[in-house]
């Protein structure tokens, strides 16, 4: 058998070499790179679960695609290149993939050193990919910095006008917190006993730990992955760089990096320590809440488009924390599923909200008014976006969304009303922004105002077009995530 | 096998290295001073000997030049013999360490300017300082050892001062005699001491005499005199401060080969000490040698080391944070690596002991390197202060990427060197457990403060633009570089130096079996 993943990982490495290397010609170099990726990650759905007539049990039991080779053997301690996927990871990794070409696309146009803009957009996607197939401690560490610096310079160096600060702020919370993570998993290796950093055998000897550790350890990855998602109070440092970043960053931002703390939380907190898991929830609970009335109560007060879905997003991901928090199957389901949906709608949001950007000039939502004369197509992509963000049945946020409060009512029955309450708000305040925005009298059109570009509209519609087609047949999805032999699914 | 023959195959590597030395002089004698001849005499020697010593560790494709059979290495001297020598893995380990740090110093010398005089004497004190350290890495009796570093340490006081031009190098060399003389006395005194306690100075009936003697106050400060000494040549807190002003005062390829070289002569007569057969430290092992002793000295030992380690790695990494000279944050930076390889012998455990010995290989080509480097950049023209490096990013792209992996590599930045040796070490402190997991923190600290200084270099070469023309800033620094390079044979060091560090920081197996192997067999000769 191919090892997909290895080669994967050398198509990405190869393709963002080359797109450094390639001075103007970025671009093209970027996007056969980007549809390398997506056909081989298509290979990779197929390998897992042999469709046609994908009946709900991958092919191969466990972590499907496995590879293990020795990289430092300690007397002490042992430490392998081993990488795999489960239904989790994949679907995660499709999340990937497809917001690279989205994005590499949207950008077309980009002026400003195309050569390291292309570059580091590809070095991001290589790190998430990473993260997602690295099934040893020290391998997913390397892949989860590695994605902190390539975005650190796309803020800091294409970003806006506080660049240098919110590059800054993103790479001090975002650092310090992988750095707990890190003492956290090490920890676990070394109270635990574990002698190899594999994820198997880490998995295997942290069970035995006494629940008292489990607590403080999961408490420690909890954080460490947590101001990734990011939870409330450690998420100041999202809405500043979100507006800093050019709209390409903003998108990975929210469509991939905030992903990252989900999919870690699961893989290696719940997954390693689900004791620990157990013994923690009532601070899960009581962050996810937080978060959820947070975000939405502060995305209501803002001006700025992108600040306004910046903290929807601390929204979203709360509940993404409560469906784990949850610890049930649906639970578990109904998060990755709206970490995918968020990645879609997220990113198609920031693209929309950059469009409007460029193509009105400010991001003002006091300002602007009535666009959809002067920018149809982009006017019809900003209330797909919206629709979806606010659970518009037969668009991906909704099956993602009614599985959350499901799961919750099933959990915890009548706290659901706190999340579905704040739903019906957001939902009022998009339907508001976008009657405001769209269709209000028209203000500030600069003469110079015109429909999105056609790549910024191809790049867009096809995040619509997935929304569509993912929001009818969820199930595509359903059947790998659920597939997966982790704590909580069936299970092959 | 004759018994001249025998003694021959076994030092080998070390009358390679004497016959370069002597070559050397002999030519200098007869009237051949061209760089070329015995600059290529000395890197020759040293190589030579570096191919001979991995034959000797069992290196395959080396198989032929073996000299030492596999029977003859980690094979502790019979009860009652007192060789004087004996050959380990380890100590061939470190001879390995030492020769490639002379090589790649005589290599990137090979660039020096040709028309200046004191080529031969340059390069036959540097292979006579090679030659000492070979033989430390032989010793199995005190006096042996403290004998072979005076070697190097005679040879290194006057490599620093040689060039006899300006004031600095005499100063700093006149500061390195005084602070030798006195350490090697201390050594000497409390070797005596020693003498006087157990009856004998060798290495392995130290140790049995001591378990059944125990301490008497004349050991114990025989003991102390020994670790003060040997803490000025290994420049421990708080016997460090001579190192950065001779650092700073010495030709720069010389402070390469006192930082990446002759400085490790101190750390491995510290193994030999502490955790070869004198003074074995085994944590509660079976094996301990205290057992029936009035008192056990290992642990108070391991405190104190730990400590002094702590000390060490703090006050270096404090200091260089203060430092506006490149060849002075080097030096402190220098000072504290020492610390974590402390750390390694505190610790006394085989897994510490191989984190120890591969952060020296990551000091020596890193730390080397970058000497290599800013004597490199200084011959090019540019000023002795951080900020002089203005710019250098985009003038002499090559050179600074090489000088920004070593920077990263002495950070521990993954993919370097410098994370695998830290990963190794640190891990290996933590699965000692009880207190050794906070020395590991601190050591883990004291990497992330070392961060700042690092990339504040990174950030003065790449970010900033260089100095306008005419504009003297700190230092002095023309506006233009001279168009030369840095030169073939210091280009080619710091080529193989730099693609080792990447190399062995991917692939840190390659370099760190044999080191695993030779600590455990060194662990195994003091149990």
């Amino acid at each position: 058998m191919l090892p997909l993943i290895s080669i994967v990982l050398a198509t990405l490495a190869a393709g963002t070499a080359l797109t450094f290397l390639a001075g103007a010609r970025a671009r093209w170099v970027a996007l056969a790179t980007s549809i390398a990726f997506l056909g081989e990650v298509a290979l990779m759905f197929l390998d897992y679960t042999g469709w046609p007539g994908y009946a709900g049990t991958p092919l191969v039991p466990g972590f499907a695609e496995q590879e293990t080779h020795a990289w430092i053997h300690l007397s002490w301690l042992q430490v392998n290149y081993t990488v795999g996927v489960d239904g989790i990871s994949l679907v995660l990794i499709l999340l990937t993939a497809i917001l690279q070409i989205a994005t590499v696309v949207y950008s077309w146009g980009e002026s400003k050193r195309p050569a390291g803009y292309f570059g580091l957009v590809l070095l991001t996607c290589f790190g998430s990919f990473g993260v997602f197939v690295a099934l040893d401690v020290l391998l997913f560490f390397l892949f989860w910095e590695a994605v902190l610096v390539p975005m650190f310079f796309l803020i800091g160096y294409w970003g806006g006008p506080r660049r240098r600060y919110a590059a800054l702020k993103f790479f001090v919370y975002t650092h310090v917190a992988s750095i707990v993570m890190l003492v956290g998993l090490l920890a676990t290796v070394f109270y635990s006993g574990a002698t190899s950093l594999d994820f198997a055998a880490v998995d295997a000897s942290a069970r035995g730990l006494p629940a008292i550790d489990q607590s403080f350890l999961f408490l420690a990855l909890f954080f460490g992955f947590g101001v990734k998602f990011p939870i409330v109070p450690f998420h100041t440092w999202l809405p500043d760089a979100h507006v800093e970043a050019p709209t390409g960053g903003s998108v990975l931002l929210a469509g991939l990096l905030l992903k990252l703390g989900g999919y870690g939380l699961i893989r290696w907190g719940v997954e390693v320590l689900p004791t620990g898991f157990l013994h923690d929830r009532p601070v899960l609970f009581a962050v996810a809440f937080l978060s959820i009335a947070w975000g939405s109560v502060v995305s209501l007060a803002q001006r700025d488009l992108k600040r306004m879905i910046a903290f929807s997003s601390i929204n979203h991901m709360g509940i993404v924390l409560l469906a784990i928090a949850l610890d049930s199957s649906l639970g578990l389901l109904a998060a990755v599923l709206l970490m995918f949906a968020h990645g879609i709608v997220s990113a198609l949001l920031f693209m929309s909200a950059g469009s409007v950007h460029h193509t009105f000039g400010t991001r003002d939502l006091a300002s602007l008014g009535g666009i959809t004369p002067t920018a149809p197509v982009l006017a019809t992509i900003v209330m797909a976006g919206s629709l979806a963000s606010l659970g518009l049945p037969a668009l991906i946020g909704f099956p993602a969304e009614f599985a959350a409060l499901l799961a919750t009512w099933q959990g915890l029955q009548y706290w659901v009303l706190i999340p579905l309450g704040i739903l019906v708000v957001t939902a009022a305040f998009y339907l508001w922004m976008m009657q405001r925005m769209l269709f209000g009298p028209a203000r500030a059109v600069p003469p110079s105002a015109h429909d999105v570009p056609w790549f910024e509209g191809v790049g867009m519609g096809l995040l619509v077009g997935l929304t569509v087609l993912f929001g009818i047949l969820p199930s595509l999805l359903v059947n790998v995530i659920t597939s997966s032999p982790v704590h909580g699914f069936p299970g092959p | 096998m004759t018994d001249a023959a025998g003694l021959a195959a076994t030092f080998a590597p070390e009358i390679v290295v004497l016959a370069a030395a002597l070559l050397v002089f002999l030519l200098d004698v007869l009237g051949v001073r061209r760089l070329e001849a015995v600059g290529g005499v000395a890197v020759a020697g040293s190589g030579l000997a570096f191919l001979l010593v991995l034959a000797d560790l069992g290196f395959a494709p080396l198989a032929a030049i073996r000299t030492i059979g596999a029977g003859a290495i980690n094979v502790a001297p019979a009860a009652g013999a007192s060789p004087l020598y004996f050959v380990s893995s380890f100590g061939l380990v470190f001879q390995a360490l030492f020769l490639a740090a002379a090589f790649f110093v005589g290599l990137a010398s090979l660039s020096r300017d040709p028309h200046e005089p004191g080529a031969p004497i340059f390069y036959g004190l540097l292979s006579l300082a090679t030659l000492g350290m070979l033989l430390v890495a032989l010793a199995s009796d005190l006096i042996f050892l403290l004998l072979a570093i005076e070697i190097t340490s005679l040879a290194t006081y006057l490599l620093v001062g040689y060039t006899r031009r300006g004031l600095r190098p005499l100063e700093a060399a006149m500061k390195f005699y005084i602070i030798g003389a006195v350490s090697s006395t201390l050594s000497f005194f409390g070797a005596s001491l020693l003498f006087g306690a157990y009856g004998t100075t060798d290495l392995f009936r130290l140790a049995a005499v001591a378990g059944s003697v125990g301490y008497p106050v004349l050991a114990l400060l025989g003991y102390g005199f020994l670790v003060a000494g040997l803490a000025f040549k290994t420049t421990l807190v708080p016997f460090h401060a001579w190192a950065v002003d001779v650092y700073d005062g010495a030709p720069t390829d010389v402070s390469a080969f006192l930082a990446g070289g002759s400085k490790k002569v101190g750390v491995f007569a510290f193994f030999l000490v502490f955790l070869g057969p004198v003074l074995f430290v085994h944590p509660g092992g079976p094996g301990n040698p205290f057992s029936g002793a009035p008192f056990d000295l290992g642990p108070i030992t391991q405190l104190l080391l730990g400590v002094l380690a702590v000390l060490t790695m703090t006050v270096g990494n404090v200091l260089a944070l203060l430092q506006k000279e490149m060849k002075r944050l080097l030096a402190y930076s220098s000072i504290s690596q020492a610390g974590y390889m402390l750390l390694g012998i505190a610790v006394g455990s085989p897994a510490s002991l191989a984190g120890a010995t591969f952060q020296v290989l990551t000091h020596v080509l890193s730390k080397g390197g970058a000497f290599l480097v800013v004597a490199g950049v200084a011959g090019l023209g540019v000023g002795p202060l951080v900020d002089d490096w203005r710019g250098l990013g985009s003038r002499r792209p090559l050179t600074s990427v090489a000088f920004a992996l070593m920077l990263l590599s002495l950070a521990g930045v993954p993919l370097t060197i410098g994370f695998a040796s830290k990963f190794v070490l640190f891990s290996a402190v933590v699965d000692a457990r009880g207190y050794f997991v906070w020395l590991a923190v601190a050591g883990l600290l004291n990497s992330a403060l070392s961060v700042f200084y690092y990339a504040r270099i990174l950030k003065v070469v790449f970010l900033q633009d260089p100095a306008p023309a005419g504009a003297v800033v700190g230092g002095s620094e023309p506006a233009e570089l001279p168009a030369g390079g840095l030169g073939y044979g210091r280009a080619a060091a710091i080529a193989i130096a730099t693609v080792a560090i990447v190399a062995l920081g991917v692939y840190p197996q390659f370099a760190l079996g044999p080191i695993q192997a030779a600590a455990s067999h060194f662990y195994a000769l003091g149990a």
